[in-house]
C-alpha cells in the first residue's frame, strides 16, 4: 500500500487499475497490447471500461508491431513535476501507431532538433518499475527507427 | 455544424448580468479562498444595488486549490443564504461561462430570480493547485500519462501548438503577437499582475518551458481572488443600478473523444458552443466588437478566433501579427489583459472583463462596444464554453 497520500497522489508511475491491468501485464512480457472490442472491433488507446464507440463490455486486444510515426511533440525545459526536473531536457510525443490509435510516450535516443513531425519510430521498453501498490509494470518508450 | 434550431428559443435577451464583483488579484496573503469569495459576493451584490435577502440561486465553482464536494453548500452556509436553486460546477477552464449559462437557464426557467455565480481562489499563496490523479482518478489516462513526465499545462498544451503550427505554417512570432497585445491592454489596467511593456523581440528571447511554448506563451501560474457575477431576468435588471449586460447567447459544447480525434488539436469544441450561441443570439462573427478569449495559451487564442469564425482556419497567426487583437484593431480581444497578463482567475477575470466592457467601464474599453463574445475552455480542449453580452436586449 502506498505510504503516503501524496505517493498516491502525486507519484509519477501509473496506478494499475482493473481497466488497465491487462495492458500493464503485457508490458512485462514486451507486449504493447491495443485494446479491441470483441462486439464491433473498434482499435483504442488507453484502455478504458468499455468500446467508446459502442459500449460493449467485451474487450480484448490485439499487440501493435511496435512502430509509428510522430503525430506531435514538446521538448519539455522545464520540468513541472518534481521527479522529472533531472531529465530536462527530455521530448514528451504523441506516436500514431501503424495499426492506427495515437499513444503518449516518450521520444529517445536522439537530440531535440532532430524530432519532427511524421518521423518514424520504433518502440523499446524502459526497466520495471513498480507502482504505489507494488504491482510491476514496464513503460513503452520510442527512438528513431533504424534506417 | 449539427443543424440546431431554435423553435421555441425562450432564452436569448430574456435575462441579463446585473452585477459583477471582484476582489483585488495576484499575491493576497492571509486571506482564504473563502474570504474571497464572499468579498466579491457582496461587492457584486453592491454592484448591482441588491441585497443579499435579494439571492435566491447560488452557483459555484470549487477552488482549484482545495476542489471540495460540498463547496456549494459550504459557501452558501458562510453567506447564510436561503436557496431556490443551487449548482456546483467543474468543467474546467470553461467553467465561469458555463455556469452564466446555467444560471440564465435557472432564472428563464423560473427556478429561481437572482443568482450569483461565483470563484475564487487563494492559489497564489495558499495551497497549490491540484492537477493529476486528485481529479483526474486513479489509472486515467490523463494521469497515467505523468510517467512520460507529462505533468502540467504547459507540457499538455504544447504538443497540441507544434501540430497546429507545423499544419498551418504559424511561426513563433505569431504566438507572441497575441502575449504583446494583451499586456499592452494590461499595462493600462492598474489591477492587472504584469504591466511592463512587452515588445516582441524581448518575447523571443524569453525561455521555453516546453517547445514551442515560452513562459510568455502561458497563463499566470496562478493567482489569488475571486470574481462574481449576479443573473437575473433582463426585466429585473432594467430596474438595478448598472446597465444590463443582457444575456444574447450561450452555447456548452465537448470533444471527449481525445488522442482518438486527430482533430483535438487544431479544433476545439468551441466551433460547436459558438455556433449555438450565435444562432441563439441571432448574430454574426462580424457583428461581435470586443472579444475575451481563453488565453491558458497563446496557441489557444489562435485556435479559438478560427473556431469563432473570426478567421479562416490557419489564417489567426497573421490575424494577430497585423494587430488586430490590439485595441484600436478589428477585434479587440482580452482588454483587461487576460489570463496572460491579467490574472490567472482561470476564466473569471476574462469574464469579468466582457461584462465591463459592455458598460462601458474597461480600462482599453472599445467604443461603443453592443456586442461581445466570452470564451471558455476546460479540460485541454475537451470542453468549450461560449457567451455572447449584449448592450441593447435582443
Amino acid at each position: 500500500m502506498p505510504h503516503t497520500l501524496t505517493e498516491l497522489v502525486a507519484g509519477a508511475v501509473p496506478i494499475v487499475v482493473e481497466e488497465t491491468r491487462g495492458y500493464w501485464e503485457g508490458t512485462l512480457a514486451e507486449e504493447l497490447r491495443i485494446q479491441r472490442c470483441n462486439s464491433c472491433g473498434h482499435r483504442q488507446m488507453p484502455w478504458g471500461p468499455c468500446c467508446a464507440r459502442c459500449l460493449s463490455q467485451d474487450l480484448g486486444f490485439q499487440l501493435a508491431s511496435g512502430r509509428g510515426t510522430v503525430f506531435s511533440f514538446t521538448t519539455v525545459r522545464q520540468a513541472i513535476h518534481p521527479d522529472f526536473s533531472a531529465q530536462v531536457p527530455y521530448i514528451v510525443a504523441d506516436i500514431q501507431l501503424e495499426e492506427g490509435p495515437v499513444i503518449t510516450s516518450n521520444v529517445t535516443d536522439v537530440a531535440p532538433e532532430d524530432v519532427s513531425i511524421g518521423m518514424s519510430v520504433q518502440m523499446w521498453f524502459d526497466k520495471e518499475l513498480e507502482d504505489a501498490f507494488h504491482v510491476k509494470l514496464r513503460l513503452p518508450k520510442f527512438k528513431p527507427s533504424e534506417a | 455544424m449539427p443543424g440546431y434550431t431554435f423553435h421555441h428559443m425562450t432564452l436569448p435577451g430574456k435575462t441579463a448580468i446585473a452585477g459583477v464583483g471582484s476582489t483585488a488579484f495576484g499575491k493576497l496573503p492571509g486571506r482564504s479562498a473563502w474570504s474571497l469569495q464572499t468579498e466579491a459576493v457582496k461587492r457584486a451584490l453592491d454592484d448591482a444595488g441588491l441585497e443579499k435577502e435579494d439571492v435566491d440561486g447560488l452557483l459555484t465553482a470549487p477552488p482549484l486549490s482545495e476542489p471540495l464536494l460540498l463547496h456549494a453548500e459550504q459557501l452558501g452556509g458562510k453567506l447564510g443564504l436561503r436557496a431556490n436553486y443551487l449548482s456546483q460546477k467543474f468543467i474546467g477552464g470553461a467553467t465561469a461561462v458555463a455556469l452564466v449559462a446555467e444560471a440564465a437557464m435557472a432564472v428563464q426557467a423560473g427556478l429561481c430570480e437572482v443568482a450569483v455565480c461565483v470563484y475564487g481562489e487563494n492559489a497564489k499563496t495558499g495551497l497549490p493547485m491540484l492537477f493529476g490523479r486528485v481529479q483526474m482518478g486513479r489509472g486515467q489516462a490523463a494521469s497515467d500519462d505523468i510517467a512520460y513526465g507529462l505533468a502540467g499545462g504547459p507540457i499538455m498544451e504544447a504538443r497540441a501548438a507544434r501540430r497546429y503550427m507545423n499544419e498551418f505554417g504559424v511561426t513563433e512570432e505569431m504566438l507572441g503577437s497575441v502575449a504583446v497585445a494583451f499586456r499592452e491592454h494590461a499595462s493600462r489596467n492598474p489591477g492587472a499582475t504584469y504591466r511592463d511593456s512587452l515588445t516582441i523581440e524581448q518575447y523571443l528571447e524569453n525561455r521555453y518551458v516546453s517547445e514551442p511554448l515560452r513562459v510568455l506563451d502561458c497563463t499566470i501560474g496562478a493567482s489569488d481572488g475571486a470574481v462574481a457575477v449576479i443573473v437575473t431576468s433582463a426585466e429585473r435588471a432594467r430596474d438595478l443600478a448598472k446597465p444590463p449586460a443582457y444575456i444574447a447567447g450561450v452555447g456548452v459544447a465537448a470533444n471527449l473523444q481525445g488522442l482518438s480525434d486527430p482533430d483535438h488539436y487544431t479544433s476545439y469544441p468551441g466551433a460547436r458552443s459558438s455556433q449555438t450561441a450565435y444562432r441563439m443570439a441571432g448574430l454574426e462573427p462580424t457583428d461581435v466588437d470586443v472579444a475575451q478569449f481563453y488565453d491558458c495559451f497563446t496557441s489557444t487564442v489562435l485556435i479559438t478566433i478560427e473556431d469563432y469564425g473570426f478567421c479562416k482556419r490557419g489564417d489567426a497567426g497573421h490575424f494577430a501579427a497585423d494587430g488586430n487583437l490590439r485595441l484600436g484593431g478589428s477585434l479587440p480581444s482580452n482588454t483587461s489583459g487576460g489570463m496572460l497578463s491579467e490574472a490567472n482567475l482561470v476564466g473569471w477575470n476574462v469574464l469579468a472583463e466582457g461584462i465591463r466592457q459592455i458598460r462601458g467601464e474597461s480600462t482599453s474599453q472599445v467604443d461603443g462596444a453592443e456586442v461581445g463574445i466570452v470564451a471558455g475552455q476546460g479540460g485541454f480542449h475537451a470542453a468549450h464554453s461560449t457567451l455572447l453580452l449584449t448592450r441593447e436586449a435582443r
